[in-house]
């Protein structure tokens, strides 16, 4: 299945049908592996999760109401039990409802999946915007400028998040009093949390792109736009961006997958609704069929972000729609 | 929108916590306040609340019951009786109350003319419906259920009377009864079913659930009909507050961070640190209400060794220095306690010679009781164990400064020979510890009004599990003499005699060396001095904005 080197036959080349089919049957396999392990992973840790319906840990629930609950949920039954249960639950494509909420959990998505992806979404586009303008402004400008870069990068990746949105109250919000600290649904409240998932991502995306880049200005071709009269600046922007942006695309389908993961800190500290903050209380509350929704819902993101970011590489770079050649 | 502070000037403790009970019936002495051209209530506004605690899974507090939904039930839900700064039990929702001279009958008159804010009248009916309600497993309460154990049935009497009917006299009846998990609600809310109710309990209280975005806010708006304050409120009839914005808030420095900024303005749960430099600005209004029930303790494992031996009980309770820990991390918003009770208990028994620390004299008793060797780190072992005391330590109950103050405790314990093996655990998890009985020392919070809360953490039938696992008696206490002193208590009608059993009963639960009291349970809140009149209900210490005003 790994792609040939270059020089293999023709016979390599596959289908678009067969493609698809790889992939969807990928996605489904990896579904079905993050249901299955986050299932059996959350009951690895104490807690019983009648309890988590009966008022959360430590309740003092009453035999009757023990045995109520466990009836109802099918928590009396085999564990092999409750798991095919499930599966047959999710093939159909109901999630189950909320131990904790007694809501349905795709209710419980649907409401909470908006912000978050808001939140991911701009804070990709920030990430993304960063990194190119450091990378460009770093490569190719000697010593200095490339030491800079780097260790601005360095820096930027390292940070944790918790720790800058910290900071960043601490200056905007409590010192300068410019944007407030608790997200409320304004404009002006998405920038912090914003900012602070941006700014660590366009460290590790600047660091691959800049590498790319240095690559790119090596190239043959850059010589001879430059020999056509080209300003660097003109070959910057018209020809060696794509090969900065390339490991940069590549890498979005992941980086998607790290802010929704980011999204569990940065919800919580500025107090926004969202699929993290939801992840965080429903494993508080041991809220197994919630855990296992948005698990879920998170790797069909990574999934989906792998195919598509797949496809725009191949858009944005010619050499991978040539057969054999990755 | 904020206006300068009012303020400045930096206030004593008590001062603040006076201005914050500015209902200041106490201070008064029940006389009429001398109106002051400020103090005159403003009508209207939203107060914004940011919650520290989780948020509620359910906003009716029969359901479950814990501490979060206490918080918000009070501004919707109201008990039958409430407690005064003093700790006297006065009229609310019922206007008086008899019990008959066996104790086994209480009847209650109910306040005349009280509906809920879906129109139902509040009457005797609506109390028979809300006992069966928490009696019923279906409800899945917790809390409430335990506090109506004794309660066998409720008998409508007329429209306005109710009489419980218990099956042993139960003289923690009222104290249970003024608890917002024990609260009244409209029995047509109630019929509504637990996923309708959960979502928006219908009560008599000032303000209203008008909506419930989950993880982000709860809109309360005002219940312009209100007639049902409890008998020590600032004033009769409704809130002057428009609305509240209760928000959840879980980080502790954004809270504060919103406080400061004017973006809410009030928070609960601030951090010592916060609290201190909030002292400091004298800007912000500090609200101190420690909880009612017990004091925060450490909790010493008796039922197995080292701890079934007294001697060895004693030495780490001389050993373990505490004092300067709690100053330095608390800042001084923290006081020891010596009881196993909270200050705001009248009937806390103090004694703060038991438990002077003195080393020397816990060398002295590990060495008869047999710990005599020492390993390589200083250790002590008998017949081959060390003396290492397993501290499994809840994230969710114990602040930070509280996990720091545990590490003093370990290392001025390791000074004797202890080795303190301290475990940071998430709430489910360290329930799992306390269930396995995998712990030798713990300290966990009880929240309940009265000193009944003694019968569920000493009493030794509190060591036989519930069904779910969970048993109170943590220090696992096995002492007939105090079951008898407890029991005797419980059930005795006389003020007088109660007090004294009580008195008893905890000299000889501190005189065991069963537990390392700490301070209150505490529980505090910061307000922008913009905000007049609010106070902690003197039940469970939850915000009250009744009387609350935004001046501006």
């Amino acid at each position: 299945m790994t792609p040939g080197s270059p020089t293999e036959p023709v016979r390599r080349r596959r289908s678009t049908a067969r493609h698809a089919a790889v992939l969807v049957g990928g996605a489904v396999f990896v579904m079905w592996a993050v249901a299955t392990l986050t299932f059996f992973a959350i009951r690895l840790i104490p807690g019983d999760p009648a309890q988590a319906i009966l008022g959360g840990p430590g309740s003092q629930a009453s035999q009757e109401a023990l045995d109520l609950v466990r009836e109802e949920y099918g928590l009396d039954q085999p564990l092999v039990v409750q798991y095919l249960a499930m599966l047959g639950r999710l093939l159909t494509g109901d999630l189950g409802s909320s131990y904790a909420l007694r809501v349905p959990v795709a209710d419980l998505l649907a409401a909470q999946v908006g912000g978050t992806l808001l939140l991911a979404v701009l804070s990709l586009a920030l990430a993304w915007m960063l990194a190119l303008g450091l990378a460009l402004w770093s490569t190719g400008r000697g010593r200095i400028a490339a030491a800079v870069g780097e260790g601005v990068e360095l820096t930027a990746a390292a940070l944790p998040h918790f720790w800058l949105a910290g900071v960043l109250i601490a200056v905007f919000s409590s010192g300068l009093g410019w944007l407030p600290p608790v997200a409320t649904g304004t404009p002006a409240g998405l920038v912090l949390p914003v900012v602070t998932l941006a700014v660590p991502l366009a460290g590790f995306l600047a660091q691959v792109m800049r590498e790319s880049l240095l690559d790119a200005l090596e190239q043959p071709f850059v010589v001879s736009a430059r020999a056509r009269g080209e300003s660097t600046a003109g070959v910057r922007l018209r020809h060696t961006i794509r090969h900065a942006a390339l490991p940069g695309i590549s890498l979005s389908g992941w980086a998607l997958g790290w802010l929704l993961s980011g999204a569990v800190v940065v919800e919580t500290i500025f107090a926004m609704p969202g699929l993290g903050r939801t992840l965080l209380q429903a494993v508080t509350l041991r809220d197994i069929p919630v855990v296992v929704g948005v698990v879920l819902f998170v790797a069909l993101v990574y999934v989906v972000m792998t195919v598509v970011t797949d496809l725009v590489a191949r858009v944005a770079d010619p050499r991978l729609r040539q057969e054999g050649a990755r | 929108m904020r206006a300068a502070p009012v303020n400045r000037r930096p206030l004593g403790r008590s001062a603040l916590i006076a201005a914050g009970l500015v209902s200041a019936l106490a201070l008064a002495g029940c006389q009429a306040d001398e109106p002051q051209a400020s103090d005159e209530p403003v009508e209207g506004g939203t107060l914004v609340y940011a919650s520290g605690d989780a948020e509620p899974t359910c906003l009716d507090p029969h359901v479950g019951g814990n501490y979060p939904q206490a918080l918000i039930a009070g501004q919707f839900l109201e008990s039958l009786v409430s407690r005064d700064d003093s700790g006297e039990i006065i009229p609310w929702l019922a206007e008086s109350w008899e019990a008959s001279e066996d104790g086994l009958a209480w009847e209650f008159t109910l306040r005349d003319g009280v509906t809920f804010t879906d129109g139902t009248p509040l009457d005797a009916e609506a109390v028979k419906v809300n006992v069966e309600h928490l009696r019923d497993p279906a409800t899945q309460s917790s809390t409430g259920y335990l506090a109506m154990g004794k309660v066998e049935r409720v008998e409508v009497v007329d429209d306005l009377t109710a009489r419980f009917v218990l099956t042993t006299p139960d003289s923690a009846l009222l104290e249970s009864l003024s608890q917002p998990w024990t609260a009244i609600q409209s029995p047509a809310g109630i019929a509504r079913g637990l996923e309708e109710n959960c979502e928006a309990p219908i009560g008599t209280g000032p303000f209203v659930v008008d909506e419930w975005v989950k993880q982000d806010r709860v809109m309360l708006v005002r219940n312009d009909e209100y007639s049902s304050p409890p008998a020590d409120a600032g004033h009769e009839g409704p809130a002057y507050l428009e609305a509240i914005e209760w928000r959840f808030v879980p980080d502790a420095a954004s809270r504060y961070a919103a406080l400061q900024g004017g973006q809410v303005d009030v928070i609960d749960n601030p951090q010592p640190d916060t609290i201190a430099a909030a002292e400091e600005s004298g800007n912000l209004t500090w609200l101190d209400a420690p909880r009612p029930g017990a004091s925060n303790r450490i909790e010493l494992n008796s039922g197995q060794a080292p701890f079934d031996d007294e001697r060895v009980r004693e030495a780490f309770i001389r050993a373990v220095q505490v004092d300067e820990g709690i100053d330095a991390l608390f800042f001084g918003t923290a006081e020891r306690s010596y009881s196993a009770l909270s200050s705001v208990e009248a009937l806390a028994y103090s004694d703060a010679a038991r438990f002077e620390p003195d080393l020397e004299r816990a060398n002295e008793l590990l060495d008869e009781a047999g710990w005599t060797e020492r390993d390589a780190d200083g250790t002590r072992l008998k017949d081959g164990q060390p003396l290492t005391l397993r501290f499994p330590v809840s994230t969710n109950q114990s602040i930070p400064a509280e996990q720091s103050l545990f590490e003093q405790v370990q290392a001025t314990a390791k000074e004797a020979g202890f080795d303190v093996v301290i475990d940071l655990l998430d709430l489910s998890s360290w329930y799992g510890r306390l269930f396995a009985n995998e712990y030798e020392i713990v300290s966990a919070p009880y929240t309940k009004v009265g000193p009944d809360v003694l019968r569920i953490l000493y009493h030794s039938d509190s060591i036989t599990p519930a069904p779910s696992g969970y048993f109170a008696n943590l220090a696992q206490l096995d002492d007939p003499e105090v079951d008898a002193l407890l029991t005797e208590a419980a059930a005795e009608s006389d003020a007088d005699a109660r007090a004294d059993l009580y008195e008893q009963a905890q000299q000889r639960i501190l005189g065991g060396y069963y537990l390392l009291p700490l301070y209150d349970q505490q529980n505090s809140f910061l307000l922008d001095p913009s905000v007049r009149g609010a106070r902690a209900m003197p039940t469970v210490s939850t915000p009250s904005f009744h009387d609350a005003w935004l001046a501006d």
